[in-house]
């Protein structure tokens, strides 16, 4: 495909003007000679040649399309008596030397030819254009506004165009996106797909653009950004009217050794912030590929400097607050004991324990763990439920100055003994029966430490702000969970960052939803309890019921929530059915990705709650950015999970730990007061995860998720580094297929998992459906959706299921149907009375005929489910039944028999 | 400058509204086609625009900075109307703006049934057909482009009736349907079309307007009667002045209007709000 063919019909995109290209001609003293083989148009200006206004209008004259035929001469004259040849022509009709060969003949300086055959009229301006690159940041509103950055310029030998195809991609993969891209040539118009390896030398980078350069353009649509080369007779000086591609780079090889440029950009694909940097690092690539030796490797290009490390650096760093919040997390508990003894501190069940008596009774337990071992430097496993004991142990381990080791009460056997193994605590404080016997590390429970207890005399507080607070077991996406060494200090710093900004104080209620063993919980109970709050355990059974948590929430008017996206959704759902308002006015959603569009109906109800979304993680003290979600972000679907806590830094860095332009995607990585003290017994992958900050001080941790930071220091985050998938040949991103299915209609839920290894991979879908079924949001999806991206099979499932943590139980998730509905059973047994009744209204709401002894969990029932089944068993004038008696009777023949012993209308 | 880079045709550009939107656009940044017939014509009662004055236009916009290409030509015909699209295309290969201004008053100032067979027709044809001969000639090029917009100046005649100007009422109203059916057709393309309704208009000397005195010699009144009538028949007491209906014009042709098409916008100083 040559140029005169590309420039046209069809793939073009709707500007002509990007198909012109033009010259200006300073003419000699005698003006233009005679017998023109095109139209002159005359222009008088009423200022001299080196006047701002003529510049002007030569760049004016310079941008205008030309239609066919395709070439148009505008005759300048100045009131200096000077004058200029500006001719423009369409590039279908005249490539550049044809161009320059015509101003020639029409200043005399060759003899006149033929005049140009004028091309084919340019066609529809149709074709579609590539969509606009992630890392540019563009701004859709600003779609059609152009500007220009420079490239600087550069001493250099003349460039070859392989190099600056190779600068070009080196770039683009630097910034995480290689795409496609045109190279311009003086004759011939390539697309360029040249991959780039970082261990690739330049040499070989080089020789693949080489070949690449051949390869056939795809004329689908026209790409994104395309590369101008330098002309090859430097006198001529021929110019885009305008840039023909939303990016357009324009290299320029001045005769005096210079390698300069510019580049053109439609601000919806690059924002100006983001060019500024991208421009100069396509000079820097091309001067490295043209000067340094050709067995450098492509990694050991730099590309950005100081000045830019710096500015990418301080963006993504938020200035810490006050600093008034020091010592320990104990003290400061017990400075705010002393001073509002008689403050409602937690609330459990039907009691209250005030700071005062929450201060006492640690104290109590403190000096009992403290004879039995706990101290500064030593640990204590805490396995409680989330209740007032559980918040007066991990106090009392506190002031100990041992750090509290959390563990679940109802995670497996297995995994508890694993942790005492690993953790090695003094002693282990739990009521859990069967707890394991881990090499004679010692149980007690909270009632054996208060009968076998000293008399009572309460130790002084002990440990210092750099002793961890806590270890917190995660269990990462490889190997054997790893313990989280947090000090004191960190704790104090996340309250420092966040309670002013959040305004959290004695007026707030707050619930500790979480398991201690999730870290969200640290927030929940020392957020509340270090600024003046009250904070309300929520039972176990409460937490898995959005119903019942509802009611909670409203009863105790509790203030501040903490919640992931996934709860969040459940208790929103519970929301638009209660008749109570809440008195919740702020959410902290925290866990998971947010997706800010499932806020729209729980904002509408509630203008005036503040919704803040924090991207955490337990390396780095629970939370990292803020973000007020915003009605906008609601509609956009923003990506953005803010910026920075004061105190807390984020950057975005390549494999080499290098910081990455504004735009670029790479791994999030995260400094300040936040960073863990690594990981306990880990020293190789505390190492290799927390590493001295070569750029910025200090330590800093690799999160292992990906991100990219905007100009104004927001943060994207873009999943995990592992996250994503190879499908086929295909990189996919499983939540970007989860959003899709979420925008169909009838879908009120889903998930997306990702199944089998390497070419077993495929991807399986779970919806939610209010209506329509699994097939059609299957087929609607397929229009919306590559077929590579296409889940194998769509299954809708009651609700989703979720983890201990609140997170997606993948584990839960049931067999993939492919969207059939299982085949019925064999005709049920005939029943009447309740039983007939249960059947009825389990088949419905689990969508399948159901035995009256199919187990309700093995269906694939939860929280959310019962809640329906409650509800249509509630409409069908049946006796009520509590989520925790489903739970102990998951059977319609053993349900029956409670309900029968239950009179109609009240609680069983 | 909301027109910069833009290239607008006006036609019945040598004097009155058509030198008012001119002069305004030019300030905004545009390249400019003036048209105007430059010509009397037998029917008509009154001297219409001349070369001179088209130039003084031209003059006025290049002080502006603005590029300007000046094209006599009656709208009347078909090949005028394509030339202009043509000479813009040639030009400025592209046209942005169409302002459809050319028109006539008069003949006028009798009942229908004393209106002879070819005042009718120079009326429908001029202040009608005009406006439809120049959209079809300049429609292509904003078609290719997928951008255009084209304002048509209506009139408040072509809202309400006025005694005695039934081929003016009725080639006004005539417009206000163009415009309409014109946008449904085009809006896919996403170039607009809108009407624009200017009350009783001063007839100010800077851009030479003389419509209010010829429409009170129709009707046989003073000039100074006919323009206190209407002063007070206007609900802002004041006439309307050709800057108000540039300005309108101007928001209608730019990005500002974006999402408008096939409306009709009244600037009339309330008239027709009673």
């Amino acid at each position: 495909m040559d140029a005169r063919h590309f420039f046209t019909h069809p793939e073009y995109g709707t500007r002509p003007e990007r198909a012109t290209h033009g010259l200006v001609v300073p003419l000699p003293a005698g003006g233009l000679a005679g017998g023109s083989p095109v139209q002159v148009w005359s222009q008088t200006l009423p200022v001299p040649r080196r006047h701002h206004e003529a510049a002007r209008q030569r760049r004016r004259e310079l941008r205008r399309p030309v239609p066919a035929p395709g070439v148009r001469a505008v005759l300048l004259r100045y009131a200096d008596g000077r004058a200029d040849l500006v001719l423009s022509a369409h590039r279908a009709a005249l490539g550049p030397a044809d161009l320059d060969r015509l101003a020639r003949e029409l200043t005399g300086a060759a003899t006149p030819g033929t005049p140009p055959a004028p091309g084919a009229p340019p066609g529809p301006w149709t074709a579609p254009v590539a969509p606009a690159p992630a890392f540019g940041l563009g701004d859709g509103t600003r779609a059609g506004r152009y500007a220009r950055a420079e490239l600087g310029s550069v001493p250099c030998p003349r460039p070859e165009p392989a190099q600056l195809v190779a600068a070009t991609a080196l770039v683009l993969a630097r910034y995480g996106e290689p795409a496609a891209f045109a190279v311009v040539g003086p004759d011939a118009v390539t697309v360029a797909v040249p991959e780039v390896a970082d261990d690739d030398t330049l040499d070989a980078l080089t020789r693949r653009a080489e070949a690449g350069l051949h390869a056939g353009p795809d004329a689908d649509r026209l790409p994104a950004l395309g590369i101008l080369l330098p002309a090859t007779d430097p006198a001529v000086r021929c110019e885009p009217a305008a840039p023909p591609f939303p990016v357009t780079v324009a290299w320029r090889w001045q005769p005096d050794g210079r390698l300069t440029g510019h580049c053109l950009f439609d601000e919806a694909y690059l924002a100006p912030a983001v060019a500024a940097a991208f421009a100069p690092q396509l000079l820097r690539a091309a001067a490295a590929l043209a000067g340094r030796p050709l067995s450098t490797l492509v990694s050991d290009v730099e590309l950005m400097t100081p000045e830019e490390t710096a500015r990418v650096l301080g963006a993504g760093r938020t200035p810490a607050g006050t600093g008034r919040r020091r010592g320990t997390v104990h003290a400061a508990f017990a400075a705010l004991a002393r001073e509002r003894p008689d403050a409602p501190a937690f609330t459990d069940g039907a009691t209250t324990l005030t700071y005062g008596e929450l201060s006492g009774r640690a104290e109590l337990l403190a000096a009992a763990m403290r004879d039995r071992g706990a101290g500064p430097g030593t640990r204590v496993g805490v396995c409680l439920d989330r209740g007032a004991e559980l918040m007066t142990v991990l106090l009392g381990v506190l002031m100990t100055g041992a750090a509290y080791v959390p563990m679940d009460v109802r995670a497996p056997a297995d995994r508890l003994a694993f942790t005492v193994r690993d953790a090695r605590p003094a002693l282990v404080v739990t009521d859990v029966d069967g707890f394991p016997e881990v090499d004679g590390v010692p149980l007690t429970s909270p009632d054996k430490l208060r009968a076998d207890g000293p008399a009572a005399r309460p130790v002084a507080s002990a440990g210092g702000p750099d002793d961890p607070a806590y270890i917190i077991y995660t269990s990462g996406s490889t190997g054997r969970p790893k313990g989280v060494l947090v000090p004191h200090r960190n704790v104090m710093a996340l309250l420092d960052a966040t309670a002013g900004d959040l305004g959290l104080g004695p007026g707030d209620v707050w619930t500790l939803f979480h398991s201690a063993a999730f870290d969200f919980s640290v927030w929940e109970m020392w957020g509340c309890l270090l600024t003046g709050g009250r904070l309300v355990g929520v039972p176990y059974w409460v937490s898995r019921s959005p119903e019942e948590f509802h009611e909670l929430v409203s009863r105790e008017r509790v203030t501040v929530l903490s919640q992931t996206p996934s709860a969040f959704a459940q208790l929103r759902d519970a929301d638009a059915e209660a008749p109570r308002g809440l008195s919740v006015r702020l959410v902290v959603f925290g866990g998971e990705p947010l997706d800010a569009s499932a806020l729209r109906a729980f904002h509408d109800r509630h203008p005036r709650t503040r919704l803040v979304n924090m991207f955490g993680i337990t390396e780095t003290t629970v939370h990292v950015t803020t973000r007020t979600v915003t009605p906008a972000d609601m509609a956009s679907r923003s990506r953005s999970v803010g910026t920075a806590l004061p105190g807390w830094s984020v950057s975005v860095r390549d494999g080499r730990g290098r910081p990455l332009p504004f735009g670029a995607e790479g791994e999030i990585w995260v400094g300040g007061a936040g960073v863990a003290a690594g990981y306990l017994n880990r020293d190789e992958l505390t190492s290799a995860r927390f590493r001295p900050d070569g750029h910025a001080g200090g330590t800093i941790y690799r999160s292992g998720d990906r991100g990219r930071l905007r100009p104004d220091g927001q943060l994207e985050h873009l999943g995990r580094l592992d996250n994503q998938v190879q499908l086929r040949g295909h990189r996919v991103e499983p939540d970007e297929v989860r959003a899709v299915l979420r925008e169909q209609p009838g879908v009120t839920e889903a998930a997306v998992v990702v199944t089998g290894a390497a070419e077993e991979a495929r991807l399986d879908a779970y919806v939610v459906l209010d209506g329509g079924s699994a097939t059609a949001v299957r087929r609607a999806a397929a229009r919306m959706l590559p077929e590579y991206m296409l889940p194998s099979t769509v299954t809708a499932v009651p609700a989703l299921p979720l983890t201990i943590n609140g997170k997606l139980d993948v584990a839960a998730l049931p067999a993939p149907t492919g969207g059939e509905p299982p085949a019925p059973a064999a005709d049920p047994p005939p029943a009447d009375g309740i039983t007939g009744a249960l059947l009825d209204i389990w088949g419905s709401v689990f969508g399948r005929a159901v035995t009256v002894d199919d187990d309700f969990f093995e269906l694939g029932g939860n929280s959310l489910l019962a809640v329906r089944l409650f509800a249509a068993q509630s409409r069908a004038g049946l006796p009520r039944v509590s989520l925790r008696e489903l739970y102990l009777r998951p059977t319609i023949t053993r349900l029956a028999d409670a309900m029968a012993n239950a009179p109609a209308g009240t609680g069983a | 400058m909301r027109l910069t880079g833009r290239t607008a045709i006006i036609t019945g550009a040598a004097r009155g509204l058509g030198r008012a939107c001119a002069v305004r656009f030019a300030a905004e940044g545009a390249d400019l086609v003036l048209v105007d017939v430059a010509a009397d014509l037998d029917e008509v009662p009154y001297p219409l625009g001349t070369a001179e004055q088209l130039a003084g236009t031209a003059a006025r916009c290049r002080e502006h900075g603005a590029t300007v290409l000046t094209v006599e030509g009656d709208v009347r015909d078909e090949a005028a109307a394509t030339a202009v699209a043509r000479a813009a295309l040639d030009r400025f290969g592209r046209i942005d703006v169409l302002v459809n201004n050319a028109g006539i008053a008069a003949p006028a100032g009798k009942a229908i049934h004393e209106i002879t067979e070819r005042e009718w027709a120079v009326m429908i044809d001029v202040d009608l057909s005009g406006a439809w001969r120049m959209i079809k000639a300049v429609v292509p090029a904003m078609l290719d482009r997928r951008d255009g917009s084209i304002v048509n100046i209506a009139s408040t005649a072509g809202l309400v009736g006025y005694r005695n100007f039934a081929g003016y009422v009725a080639a006004k109203h005539g417009i206000i349907g163009l415009t309409r059916a014109a946008a449904l057709d085009y809006a896919p393309l996403k170039v607009r079309i809108n009407a624009l309704c200017p009350g009783s208009v001063r007839d100010d000397p800077a851009v030479e307007g003389r419509m209010l005195s010829e429409i009170a010699r129709c009707l046989d009144v003073p000039v100074a009667q006919h323009e206190a009538t209407f002063v007070q028949a206007q609900p802002m007491n004041a006439l309307v002045e050709p800057a108000d209906v540039a300005a309108a014009a101007l928001w209608l042709a730019g990005d500002d209007a974006r999402q408008v098409t096939g409306t009709v916008q009244v600037v009339d100083g309330g008239f027709t709000a009673r």
